[in-house]
């Protein structure tokens, strides 16, 4: 500890609670957790991470609703399929910042990529002239990879729900399946995409950076009911791990740093050359792993939080419109986030909205959610009872 | 169910299916320790009679398995990757007749939480209440529980003799390469693993993997 520990945690804004139990998947944007931690960035600002290695993400959301965890490493869809009951009881969340942008892929079988398949385009080519079912792995029914991968099956126009078959696979799991040829294609996170690209267990189809450059990613999740009761303590959360972003974005020897640290047994475990490739080179050439972005990766975006709920209605997790922007405005602590900002002395935007372009060329600022949601041409809105 | 299976006991018909963990990898703690969860549940469900369709590994053919199977009970590890697996199954069927519903949504608490500390969490077929399945798992958890403990102690037991083993095996590197006293050794090895803020089983590995890298051979001993 330095003489500066608890400098920014004085007085009245003195954390209610000082030791805090944080869940996290072992996976490459986990990075500003472990490295708040491991640089003591936490208890500049009056506060100690216990860093808790989960397995699962439904293990993740019971601890999380629980109390056994106060905030955890989270799918930006996740939080909100549980703020919405998609699945389980509905449980009032908080989203205190976004963790990480891009860093995620898209992976196809060796044998859909020895058929030529490059692209969407060309998947969607040989499923007709070569018709069978056709597996798909995500990670979390109401999970990022779960949007990315629809979003970029339907921009090739290939219907998800009717045309494939879509599995929750555990991403330790993808590369061994995608190999025995049980899947044709899989959507994870760093390290695991881009394991299966580097030891060929797959070919790169797309990176998630290329389906929406700087897209949600993680999300620093809480029980709403947490943050209400602990202000100072998630304020000050959030400004120790601004301050971990800005290092991780800060120079190549940093992240370099991390991806050593990353790699270790306690974390990630993983072959430290991965975590480096992970955290330091591109995969694909659209923008990779970003977790500061001057501020613009770390804020938790109102239109963010909204687009998730617009997937989850298109493809029939929301049967019907919920109120979006009432729910991002509950859901995303843009208030406390801008607290913790001008703590850390970090930019902040005008506007709580952001315009984005996807790969379709479609424009989504959170404007008019519910006729965005209604807009796309494939879609499961009103989907018949399946059967397991 | 009107017919000769009947039985006193009507949560005694319930099929069990039960997702066992993956292969334990030599080294991998997590994975031993879910191996030896999984065991002790389905041998205490078994001996207390209850009917398990099936042992279904965690892999991708889980949920056709289970959709084949139509279970009323799926039992798996909390701490099992295949949780989410299963949760799309959750998700997949809660529109259908038999939607499958978080057994830890239910307001026995209690019975929940001893259920998640026990690691093991539940998910129950719809139509099914849970009054019907509590007793099913009261039992298998009494049993669980009494079968982790001894795995527990045991477990406990051989890791303390390991570390021993490996602690006397690096006092006596210690003692050869820096002629050094039984006590000076053991003084060492102690002020090294504070001031590395390590455990001394963990210190003493480290001496002991350094020696197998750069000695000569000899300390290598009887592992």
């Amino acid at each position: 500890m330095t003489s500066l520990a608890g400098a920014y945690s004085s007085g009245s804004d003195r954390p209610e609670k000082a030791v805090l139990r944080i869940g996290f998947m072992p996976l490459a944007d986990c990075a500003p957790l472990v490295m708040a931690s491991v640089l003591g960035f936490d208890e500049k600002y009056g506060v100690k991470l216990v860093l808790e290695k989960q397995h699962s993400w439904s293990a993740m959301r019971d601890r999380l609703t629980s109390g056994e965890l106060d905030a955890a490493h989270a799918l930006y869809g996740l939080l909100y399929g549980l703020q919405m009951g998609i699945g389980s009881t509905a449980r009032d969340m908080a989203v205190l910042m976004n963790l990480n942008q891009n860093g995620q892929a898209i992976v196809l079988s060796r044998t859909i990529a020895a058929a030529g398949v490059k692209d969407g385009a060309g998947l969607r080519a040989l499923m007709r002239e070569q018709p069978r079912r056709y597996t798909f792995g995500h990670t979390f029914p109401t999970g990022n990879h779960a949007m990315w991968l629809c979003y970029w099956l339907a921009a090739a126009g290939i219907d998800p729900a009717g045309q494939t078959r879509l599995v929750t696979v555990p991403p330790g799991q993808m590369a061994a399946n995608l190999e025995a040829g049980h899947m044709d294609g899989f959507c994870a996170g760093e390290p695991w995409s881009r394991r299966a690209v580097m030891e060929a267990s797959g070919v790169l189809a797309a990176t998630s950076g290329q389906v929406w450059p700087h897209h949600p990613g993680k999300a620093l999740g809480a029980r709403a009911d947490f943050v209400a009761r602990h202000p100072n303590t998630c304020r000050a959360l959030v400004a120790a791990l601004l301050e971990t972003a800005r290092w991780l974005d800060a120079s190549p020897t940093n992240r370099e740093a991390a991806a050593e640290v990353l790699a270790s047994p306690a974390f990630v475990h993983a072959d430290i050359e991965l975590m480096r490739a992970c955290l330091v080179a591109r995969l694909g050439d659209q923008p990779g792993l970003r977790f500061f972005g001057e501020g613009a990766a770390t804020f938790p975006w109102l239109s963010d939080g909204m687009w998730f709920l617009t997937q989850q209605r298109r493809w029939g997790l929301l049967r019907e419109d919920p109120d979006y922007l009432g729910v991002a405005r509950a859901v995303n602590q843009v208030a406390l986030y801008r607290e913790a900002a001008l703590l850390a002395g970090v930019d902040l935007p005008e506007s709580a909205m952001r315009s984005s372009r996807l790969m379709d060329g479609r424009v989504w600022d959170g404007s008019d959610p519910a006729a965005y949601a209604a807009s796309f041409a494939i879609h499961q809105r009103d989907p018949q009872p399946v059967v397991a | 169910m009107i017919d000769c299976m009947k039985r006193a006991d009507p949560s005694r018909s319930l099929r069990i299916v039960v997702v066992t963990s993956g292969d334990a990898q030599a080294g991998d703690a997590a994975l031993a320790a879910q191996a030896c969860r999984s065991t002790a549940l389905r041998v205490g469900l078994l001996e207390s009679g209850y009917d398990i369709v099936a042992s279904l590994p965690p892999d991708i053919f889980l949920p056709e398995r289970i959709a084949q199977l139509q279970p009323d009970l799926i039992i798996v590890d909390s701490e099992s990757d295949a949780r989410d697996v299963l949760e799309h199954i959750v998700i997949a069927t809660r529109e259908a007749r038999r939607p499958i519903v978080l057994f830890t949504e239910d307001d026995s608490a209690a019975t929940m939480e001893a259920a998640v500390a026990a690691g093991v969490s539940a998910y129950i077929v719809a139509g099914l209440r849970a009054e019907r399945v509590r007793p099913v798992l009261d039992v298998a958890l009494a049993r669980f529980r009494r079968e982790q403990k001894l795995l527990g102690e045991l477990a406990d037991t051989r890791q303390k003799l390991a570390e021993r083993k490996v602690i006397d095996r690096a006092k006596g590197v210690l003692m050869t390469r820096h002629r050094l006293s039984e006590d000076e050794a053991y003084g060492r090895l102690r002020s090294l693993a504070m001031n590395k803020n390590m455990r001394l089983a963990e210190i003493a590995q480290r001496i002991l993997d350094v020696e197998d890298l750069l000695g000569d051979g000899p300390t290598k001993g009887s592992a």
